[in-house]
């Protein structure tokens, strides 16, 4: 018989009978294929939305020449058009700003010579690729802005009509002078992008005599790296020449460590998924163990039985995985939005409008979830096809803990874990510039170690069991010993369910302590630098990083004129480049801060910052920074101003998490002297003693209010935003736990379901000598309890060594050896409490069918 | 570098003939744009006042009042001043053309409101000219000839006039792919002009009230259409003086930003 035949005549009739199985089993499939799915597409929409807005905004530039957000002196531009090979360099303002009134949308505005920029990119305001009734106005009128065609319609504006937008200038009225078609960098930011003129937008947003960037195109025929090379020479040092595709490298590295924490999290939803799979084809191997021993005596081969199961978990898995493709699509469209909310607190403003994915990729995950089903399922496979006919028939009790207990297995598991162990050992003990420090070293430390303790679960719930017969079942009564005894029949099958619950649980851990010792580290450290009573910004002060629009440093003096306010510190931060990327440049009133704030150090003391006070060219840098850039305390480091580069000398090294790609810290007016930049960012206000906070906070806006929209934010209320911003962007992690845990529990339920199928004749015995439907009950439930109990035992264990890990290898990399591990003991609690109540939960329906067991019937039962 | 022109209803060159021409034997479209081409170049001397009004699709109107000023050089070369005066939004915003050639030419304007005198690439003289339905090249000079070929289509009578139709093709990238223009037989100005993208009309226009002006045959009546935004412009010329004979320092950068005062 082929084995399509045998598909058709055993195998469709065996799921057939076995629908609740097989839905089980098909729902671990198809939710592991569905986050993974779904992950692979929420992370490629956010970098495919990041990746079109810069292709839109750049059009054909390509190369572009930078030197951070605080922008270069114009005349660069006759310099860079200067430069042979160059067709165009045209400027660009790029900056934020907010509708004032209305929805308040985020908008980006950007600022070009529209006169010129058709010859980058695919728009012009004097033709049909947008509705501007007089461009001579448009141009004319400092006043005009563009709007896209799409924000207008969901804003309901029209041409000629007057909006208000939160400018550094405060709040400005501007002219809608006309509306543009989807096209080019009108798709850019998901259309919620505006266009001024560049002279205008210097204007409005306090950039007079400077520009963000300038876009370059070539000659045609001109070598493209000889240009670069030209335009380099040309500029001063500091001065970032890049493609438009190394703006999204750069992105891409912004937000690796947010992807690989979640794809770290996907590969353990996989791996949960293939411990049900091998625990389903298991049982479907004690259920047709006697079919298969009547099909070996009929002469099937052994290599024939294991293509028939393999053949049914391949048609199984590809109908779970094609539905968990389709979950996947559901479960990205979603998370996509708090994915994006996320990655906007937290590293830029990301419009994500629509799901990027290829059908290719699609595929794939299908494919990886029916070979993972295949891998799964060959082991259990492998062992039914060595029953032996005549054992199968005579029902036999089967087990595979030959197969789980072999030595090879218990060498395998031994050996993974001191493998672990010995990279992380390695990887504490490599310097800084080592290949070695990466996050790939951590999480195959992480890894391993899983898979190593994974292999090992049969001998632990071996020593488990002894441990429970002696110390603790003696108090259970029968059903307890009962419970204990039916555990050890099979003590492979159950490991693997307890694998799947020590997957799931050491992955909460995981999660919740790695949460937690950043969300610690991260308070500890903003409590050390904030010490102000009231934080002002034109936006939210957490969001000034990412669509902030900052303020005159002139505000400081009115500010400080308000009754109540003791102190005003102002504070400027933005991206520069170092050494060919972007680099975090913080500054403030460092006097005012020494005098307020304990601050941080790693390297130095708390007096080397008097080295940063004003008429000192010094800075310092945090451990993020210095470890990347191999910085120490005395060095001196160039950095890129707009008059060219100035040697800075490091005073000391710092705690500071605002980046992950390093950080600077000067004293602003040093910042201000060199960069030529007297804006601020956001300030913090001291009360003076005694005053009510919210009553200075309420004269502040009183007072600036009229001018500008101001935030102004107590700074307790700071700490808990920052709190629910952290908590948002571990939200995607624990959905995908919570999917573990319910994997997990399906897992128990099919291993106990199995349990209570092979026993159905003991069962019918002990009810037959009158044990009650209620005690069968409790036996399964306290074998589901035991099996979670253990599980959660291992897994908040092995949790607390992975989060550390995950700490390593995600967080402390970039931001330095200052983030300690803050072990959340309450978490452990709940992980235990967790295991057995999920256990005793997926105990129920086994225990049910248990309980309703026919005693004829079972006593029948072979 | 080949910097196109064509001036087909331009204020400076709003066509012209000092004298009727009749012609004995048929004329080669080469042989008619000479003679337009001759025109432009007479009324390139020029001070003149025009009122501007834009319809857009929507039925919207806004008028705009200018005055220009031209001067003829050496050899191909000449300059032209052209200054709104209304409305007052764009009062004393300005343009300015030095040609070097009727094939190179610099363009520069002036915003007040930025207080800078701004460059306009040359490849974009096809684009409209701010927001009217005619181009920068309209407002220019005549265009070097030698830049397009020519072909006559056929003779019709446009406005009473009697033309001849020449087909224009220029030999270098252009917005338009070709234009066909009613060449007035006697006055050698345009009475009518389509622009063409490939086989579809996107531009069209019209020249009426022709009147002699110091010898110079002048149009003061065109209307623009742009066939596929749906906006018109109407241009209407108020006064003209030809032969004006201005300094070179009316047409400089600073004259610029002082509107030719």
């Amino acid at each position: 018989m082929n084995i399509t035949n045998l598909l058709r005549h055993i195998s469709l009739k065996h799921l057939k009978l076995q629908k609740a199985q097989l839905f089980i089993a098909l729902s671990g499939i198809c939710l592991g294929v569905a986050a993974m799915v779904a992950i692979d597409i929420v992370n490629r929409s956010v970098l495919r939305s990041f990746e079109d807005s810069i292709n839109h905004a750049t059009g054909r530039a390509v190369l572009q020449v930078a030197a951070g957000e605080s922008g270069f002196p114009e005349k660069m531009l006759d310099v860079v058009q200067g430069v042979p090979g160059v067709e165009y360099a045209v400027p660009v303002i790029e900056t934020n700003a907010k509708l004032s009134g209305g929805t308040e949308r985020a908008v980006m505005i950007l600022g070009v010579d529209v006169l010129q920029d058709h010859q980058i990119r695919d728009y012009s305001i004097t033709d049909e690729s947008a509705d501007i009734p007089d461009p001579l106005l448009f141009l004319a009128r400092s006043d005009s802005i563009l709007l896209t065609r799409s924000m207008a319609e969901r804003e309901g504006i029209k041409i000629d009509q007057q909006i208000q937008v939160q400018t550094v200038e405060g709040i400005k009225t501007f002219q809608v002078r006309g509306l543009l078609n989807p096209d080019g960098p009108a798709r850019v930011a998901g259309g919620d992008i505006a266009i001024m003129d560049i002279y205008a937008a210097q204007m409005a947003f306090g950039k007079e005599g400077r520009v963000d960037r300038i876009d370059v195109s070539l000659l045609r025929g001109e070598d493209f790296d000889k240009v670069k090379e030209r335009i380099q020479g040309a500029v001063p040092e500091g001065y970032n020449i890049d493609t438009p595709a190394g703006r999204t490298r750069q992105v891409e590295m912004m937000l690796k460590r947010f992807q690989n924490s979640i794809g770290f999290v996907s590969l353990m939803v996989m791996f949960v998924g293939m411990y049900l799979i091998y625990n389903s084809v298991s049982i479907s191997v004690v259920h047709r163990r006697k079919e298969i021993g009547i099909m070996r005596a009929l002469g099937a081969k052994r290599g024939e039985i294991i293509r028939l199961f393999l053949g049914e978990t391949l048609v199984t898995s590809a109908i779970a995985s094609f539905i968990g493709v389709g979950l996947g699509l559901v479960f990205a469209r979603l998370s996509i939005g708090v994915v994006a909310q996320s990655v906007t607190d937290i590293y830029m403003q990301a419009s994500v409008t629509e799901l990027a994915f290829s059908w290719g990729e699609l595929i794939r995950d299908g494919i990886i979830g029916i070979i993972a089903s295949l891998a799964a399922a060959a082991f259990p496979a492998r062992s039914c096809a060595r029953i032996t006919p005549i054992s199968a028939i005579r029902s036999m009790p089967y087990s595979e803990d030959g197969f789980l207990f072999g030595t090879k297995i218990k060498i395998a598991s031994a050996a993974l874990i001191i493998l672990s162990f010995t990279i992380l050992i390695a990887y504490k003990m490599a310097g800084n510039s080592s290949p070695l420090r990466t996050s790939g070293t951590t999480f195959a430390a992480a890894l391993f170690l899983t898979v190593g303790l994974s292999l090992g679960t049969p001998l632990l719930l071996k020593w488990f069991l002894v441990f429970f017969h002696r110390y603790i079942s003696p108090r259970l009564g029968a059903p307890g010993r009962l419970a204990g005894l039916n555990l050890q029949k099979n003590v492979s099958r159950n490991a693997v369910a307890l694998a799947a619950v020590f997957f799931s649980i050491s992955l909460l851990v995981s999660s919740v302590n790695a949460m937690n010792s950043t969300r610690t580290s991260i308070f500890e450290w903003i409590d050390s630098v904030i010490r102000a009573d009231i934080l002002i910004a034109s936006g939210h002060p957490l969001s000034i990083g990412a669509h902030g629009i900052p303020m005159p440093g002139e505000m400081i003096k009115e500010i400080e004129e308000v009754p109540g306010v003791l102190t005003v510190e102002p504070f400027r931060k933005g991206y520069i480049y170092y050494n060919g990327r972007k680099v975090m440049l913080e500054t403030t009133d460092i006097a005012m801060r020494m005098e307020y704030c304990p601050g941080m150090m790693a390297e130095g003391t708390r007096d080397d910052m008097v080295n940063l006070l004003p008429g000192q060219d010094n800075v310092v840098v945090n451990e993020g920074f210095a470890t990347k850039y191999g910085v120490r305390k005395g060095d001196s480091i160039v950095l890129p101003t707009p008059d060219g580069p100035v040697r800075f000398g490091v005073a000391g090294i710092v705690v500071s998490y605002s980046s992950d790609s390093g950080v600077i810290w000067m004293d602003i007016s040093t910042y201000r002297k060199r960069w030529h930049d007297n804006l601020v960012d956001m300030y913090e206000v001291r009360v003076k003693p005694g005053q009510d906070i919210r009553k200075v906070s309420g004269a502040i806006l009183d007072r600036m209010g009229g001018e500008r929209r101001l935030f102004a934010l107590p700074a307790l209320e700071f700490r808990n935003e920052i709190r629910q911003i952290l908590d948002r962007s571990w939200a995607v992690t624990y959905a995908i736990n919570t999917i573990v845990l319910v994997i997990a529990g399906f897992g128990i339920v099919i291993t106990m379901l199995a349990s209570v199928l092979e026993r159905t004749r003991e069962i019918g015995v002990l009810r037959s000598i009158g044990m009650k439907r209620s005690q069968v009950s409790g036996v399964v439930i306290t074998e589901s309890v035991l099996i979670g109990a253990a599980g959660g035992l291992l897994g908040a264990a092995s949790g607390l060594l992975v989060g550390w890990i995950e700490l390593e290898g995600f967080f402390r990399i970039d931001f330095g050896a200052s983030m300690t591990y803050h072990i959340d003991y309450l978490s452990l609690a709940w992980a235990l409490l967790l295991s057995a109540g999920l256990s005793a939960l997926a105990g129920l329906y086994p225990a049910h069918r248990a309980s309703k067991i026919n005693i004829v019937e079972a006593l029948r039962y072979e | 570098m080949n910097k196109p022109g064509i001036g087909t209803c331009s204020v400076l060159a709003l066509a012209i003939s000092l004298f009727s021409v009749t012609c004995s034997h048929a004329m080669s479209g080469r042989e008619v744009y000479d003679k337009v081409h001759e025109i432009r170049q007479k009324a390139l001397d020029h001070k003149l006042e025009a009122t501007m009004v834009l319809f857009d699709k929507g039925g919207g109107k806004r008028s705009r009042t200018l005055v220009g000023y031209g001067k003829t050089g050496e050899n191909e070369s000449y300059k032209v001043l052209v200054v709104f005066n209304t409305p007052p939004d764009l009062k004393d915003v300005g343009f300015l053309i030095h040609a070097r050639s009727f094939a190179e030419r610099d363009l520069w304007a002036y915003f007040p409101e930025y207080k800078r005198v701004r460059r306009i690439p040359t490849t974009s003289q096809d684009d409209s000219f701010f927001g009217s339905d005619l181009s920068y090249d309209d407002f220019g000079g005549p265009s070097n000839l030698d830049d397009y070929s020519f072909k006559i289509l056929g003779e019709e009578t446009v406005d009473a006039k009697p033309c001849y139709v020449v087909e224009v093709t220029p030999k270098i990238r252009r917005k338009y792919t070709r234009y066909v223009a009613w060449v007035a037989k006697d006055l050698w100005v345009h009475m009518k002009v389509q622009y063409y993208q490939d086989k579809e009309l996107y531009r069209e226009g019209y020249f009426s009230d022709v009147r002699i002006i110091d010898g110079i045959p002048t149009p003061f009546k065109g209307a623009m259409e742009n066939r596929k935004t749906g906006h018109k412009t109407d241009l209407a010329i108020e006064n003209v003086q030809y032969n004006t004979r201005f300094p070179d320092d009316l047409f400089t950068q600073r004259s610029l930003e002082r509107a030719g005062k």
